[in-house]
């Protein structure tokens, strides 16, 4: 079948690539919203020296949060959440399902320790009220307490429960919760386009052959093909 | 290494460390309970009954004696931010906490600390006075007073999210009256929400949209101040706000230009505007949090009460997207009942919204949520019935009157909340009036007893509603089903309903006495039951009745009566003309001459029934009429402008002049 699709060389390409002019300013801003939700703080502060760019929040709260956010990706669940009302206690109080999440990692941790009468004592007082409070949250608390019934952790249909990438998930949740709460927009732009770079080239392939990025690491134009 | 909750210390010995004399200590254990409740509604409430409420209040006050002492500012800080937090936390989402908070007399601290120098205490506090002012138990703020305004202002001011938020939701919160709407919009108050609205924050911009949306109800006065050509085109940046990529934005947004649309006509009416609002709320459905749940009821008060919305929402596929995530299962109640409102919305009026919630089959669903746990549900799910039995195509095909609807619909006349009830007696009242022969199924159920044991409840509600059902039960149905209510109900209850406290009541339970008499002229000896017990009720209140509706029924019941033989009929002529202390006018006069077209039908018919020149008694009756000067009034409303009194008129008229009257 023939291809009615255009066929545009790497020179032309190149050429017309050039003459987008995109100005320094807003890729910088670019960089520093990234390095700023992601908490990177100092590299924006050192960014800020270097470029002039202003961060559009106060590098002082990102240290703050950079702090929460440790704190749960190391496992310090109670220490995360001291440090979250000091922020802001208006967060936890207004987001049961953030703080389910929570409460459920620290019971997570318990179980990871073994400390299995603890667990069922904080299971008891601290998570069944959750339950209670709120049904929808009943079938994620069984499979929590699932856990202790299994001995081969490792093994059992809720293993995943114990894995650090929880953890992490937990971790971006409070992240997320803490830039809304300081109306700051949860998550950087960046990757937003990155996304609809990838968008726009599925939909030039219907129409056209041309170089494109592959890689988004390292951003190298390859020929197009037939 | 992971923490572990180790030596956690009881709440009771945690309370006793509030009062202790080391400050350290006292913070330490403030701090621990401040944690202990954040999010914990269970904590909140054991704490509470402990009394802590009063104490970390007590820690507030004495911190502010500190202050104005200047004795050491970061302890004193310290103290302050953390009692305000855990009052706070008390208040948030807690109707018992914000009421102890209150009592315990922190209120008018919290307010003077919004002066403090220290912006975390002044967070700390402005978010829990926020809190107070987000349940309904806050204390009224007077905005007519004028250093009250000038203070609103000052918060509105501040380049602090927290206060200016607080500013917001005292708006929120405490206008009410037109009065107080425009006192605001005097003060500039709407111009400063404005500029919120279009340079301030995200949850600037949101407590904005609520405040407008307080400030704009029902007062289109102030709406066209606001959206008159000085301000620009303020508006257009509530419409642009209802596009934004935040739900919960787009929701308050749209919840504002509903309630712009609903108080004046000279907004926001053209079909486009209408359209996006229908995707926008029906689009807002799929968001799984509190958005969601709000989303139905936003929907509701856009198109409650209007065709033109509701054919629009239809052809959008809203009842189909409802279906949809009803069918979905585990719904947080709020956002189940919202739905089962929206859906009863929109199959209020047309028919072709019923049809399409009927084809869909919705309606086994609605039939499963009056067995929901949630009473706010179950209720909802009976007022969606009420409305969709109002199709009268599907009634009269005897679709609604089976066991899967009629049983849990029934079990729901002993529910514990009262709402609930009347909820279920009003789709009763439209399912019993079924042209089918299957009425029985209804009595089989047990739910013809219910209803005559809900007639004699405490709440007057629940009577009226009973007795309406009753009425719609036994209207045209055959002589057995008439004669098994009457039994049930006695005539002594009937003529003490009839004679009840509540205008309501008295009103329904005549229509009974109406529909129960109507037809068969043996089921007339049911008001003679008892030494005419109904029939004398019937004439009492006559006499007294406080509203032209209980007149109507009193006289159709009347008439049915007058329908009967000559003995009926003479005992209506007694009852007609029973003096009540010095009154020389018959009740009768008094109807004919009332401004209520259909009480004066129905007297009129009442006296063409007397009158009827088939009965040997007529001649003395109309004799007796002409007497009491009630043929001559009849003979002045020859000209009544209500078409049905002018044919009956003639009527009389006709048969009068058949006994030689001139």
């Amino acid at each position: 079948m023939a291809s009615s699709k255009k066929l545009i060389s790497r020179e032309e390409w190149e050429k017309r690539l050039n003459n987008v002019k995109i100005r320094k300013e807003d890729t910088n801003k670019l960089v520093m919203n990234f390095l700023v939700t992601e908490g990177y703080v100092e590299a924006a502060e050192k960014f800020r020296m270097e470029s002039g760019t202003h961060p559009d929040i106060d590098l002082a709260t990102i240290t703050d949060r950079m702090a929460v956010k440790k704190a749960v990706q190391c496992g310090n669940v109670e220490d995360a959440i001291e440090k979250i009302n000091d922020l802001n206690p208006e967060i936890l109080d207004t987001n049961p399902q953030l703080f389910f999440q929570l409460q459920q990692q620290r019971l997570i941790e318990l179980i990871r320790n073994g400390k299995v009468e603890e667990a069922l004592e904080f299971a008891q007082e601290e998570l069944a009220p959750r339950g209670e409070e709120n049904q929808s949250f009943l079938e994620e608390l069984e499979r929590t307490i699932s856990l202790l019934v299994f001995e081969d952790t490792s093994n059992c249909p809720v293993g995943e429960l114990l894995d650090i990438s929880q953890r992490l998930k937990t971790a971006t949740e409070v992240n997320a919760a803490v830039l809304t709460s300081q109306s700051h927009e949860k998550d950087p732009k960046l990757p937003s386009l990155l996304k609809m770079l990838i968008w726009a080239q599925n939909q030039l392939d219907k129409k056209a052959a041309y170089p494109c990025i592959n890689d988004l690491s390292n951003a190298r134009l390859e020929d197009p093909t037939f | 290494m992971p923490s572990a909750t180790v030596n956690k210390p009881r709440p009771s010995e945690l309370l006793s460390r509030l009062t202790s004399a080391e400050p350290e200590v006292k913070v330490r254990a403030l701090r621990e309970v401040k944690n202990q409740i954040i999010g914990n509604r269970t904590k909140k409430l054991s704490f509470l009954k402990l009394g802590a409420v009063p104490a970390v209040a007590g820690i507030l006050a004495d911190s502010i004696d500190d202050v104005t002492e200047n004795n050491n500012c970061n302890n004193t800080n310290n103290f302050l931010v953390q009692s305000a937090a855990a009052l706070g936390s008390f208040a948030c989402g807690f109707d018992a906490g914000v009421q102890a908070v209150l009592d315990a007399g922190a209120f008018p601290n919290l307010l003077r600390l919004l002066a403090n120098p220290n912006e975390k205490v002044v967070d700390a506090v402005a978010r829990a006075l926020r809190m107070i002012y987000q349940s309904k138990l806050a204390p009224k703020y007077d905005f007519l007073q004028q250093k009250n305004m000038e203070f609103l202002i000052s918060l509105l001011n501040s380049e602090k999210e927290t206060v200016s938020g607080l500013g917001a939701s005292i708006i929120t919160r405490s206008c009410e009256t037109n009065l107080e709407q425009k006192a605001l919009f005097d003060a500039g108050i709407l111009r400063k929400l404005n500029s919120l609205l279009e340079g301030g924050s995200l949850s600037q911009r949101d407590a904005s949209l609520e405040s407008l949306a307080t400030v704009f109800r029902n007062n289109p006065e102030v709406i066209s101040k606001f959206a008159g050509p000085e301000i620009g085109r303020p508006l257009s940046s509530i419409i642009d706000l209802a596009k934004d990529r935040y739900p919960r934005t787009r929701l308050l947004a749209c919840m504002c230009l509903i309630v712009i649309r609903n108080a004046s006509p000279h907004f926001l009416q053209d079909i486009g505007i209408k359209t996006k609002l229908i995707h926008i709320l029906l689009e807002l459905l799929d968001d799984p949090g509190q958005v969601g749940d709000e989303a139905p009821f936003a929907f509701s008060s856009l198109i409650a009460q209007k065709e033109d919305l509701q054919k629009l929402a239809l052809e959008a596929n809203a009842i189909d997207k409802f279906h949809h995530h009803i069918k979905k299962g585990s719904l947080h109640p709020r956002r189940y009942e919202g739905i089962l409102l929206a859906l009863a919305d929109m199959c209020s009026k047309l028919e072709s919204c019923r049809s399409k919630f009927l084809s869909l089959q919705v309606l086994n669903l609605v039939a499963d949520a009056l067995t929901d746990y949630n009473a706010g549900v179950r209720a909802a799910a009976c007022i969606c019935l009420k409305s969709v039995t109002r199709s009268i195509k599907n009634l009269s095909a005897g679709y609604f009157m089976n066991e899967t609807i009629v049983i849990p619909l029934v079990q729901l006349f002993l529910d514990p909340s009262t709402s609930v009830q009347v909820a279920a007696l009003g789709a009763t009242s439209n399912i019993v009036v079924d042209f089918t022969t299957r009425k029985s199924i209804f009595v089989q159920c047990g739910g013809m007893k219910q209803l005559v044991q809900l007639a004699k409840s405490m709440e007057s509600s629940v009577r009226s509603n009973a007795l309406w059902a009753l009425k719609n039960f036994v209207f045209q149905a055959d002589n057995r089903l008439k004669e098994g209510v009457f039994s049930e109900l006695t005539a002594s209850l009937l003529s003490s309903l009839i004679r009840d406290p509540e205008p309501s009541v008295q009103e329904q339970a005549l229509a009974l006495v109406r529909n129960l008499v109507d037809g068969c002229i043996n089921l007339i000896e049911f008001v003679f039951a008892e030494d005419g017990l109904i029939l004398g009720a019937i004439g009492r209140q006559l006499q007294c009745a406080s509203k032209a509706e209980i007149g109507i029924q009193g006289m159709y019941a009347l008439c049915n009566v007058a329908s009967g033989n000559e003995f009926h009929r003479e005992a209506v002529m007694q009852l007609l003309f029973t003096q009540m202390g010095d009154k020389n006018q018959s009740f009768v006069v008094k109807f004919l001459q009332s401004n209520d077209s259909q009480l004066r039908t129905a007297t009129v018919w009442t006296i063409v029934n007397l009158t009827c020149p088939s009965s040997p008694g007529a001649p003395c009756r109309l004799e007796k009429l002409r007497n009491a000067g009630i043929v001559s009034q009849i003979k002045n409303m020859v000209n009544d402008p209500c078409v049905d009194v002018k044919l009956r008129v003639r009527t009389v008229l006709g048969q009068s002049m058949a006994f030689g009257d001139n």
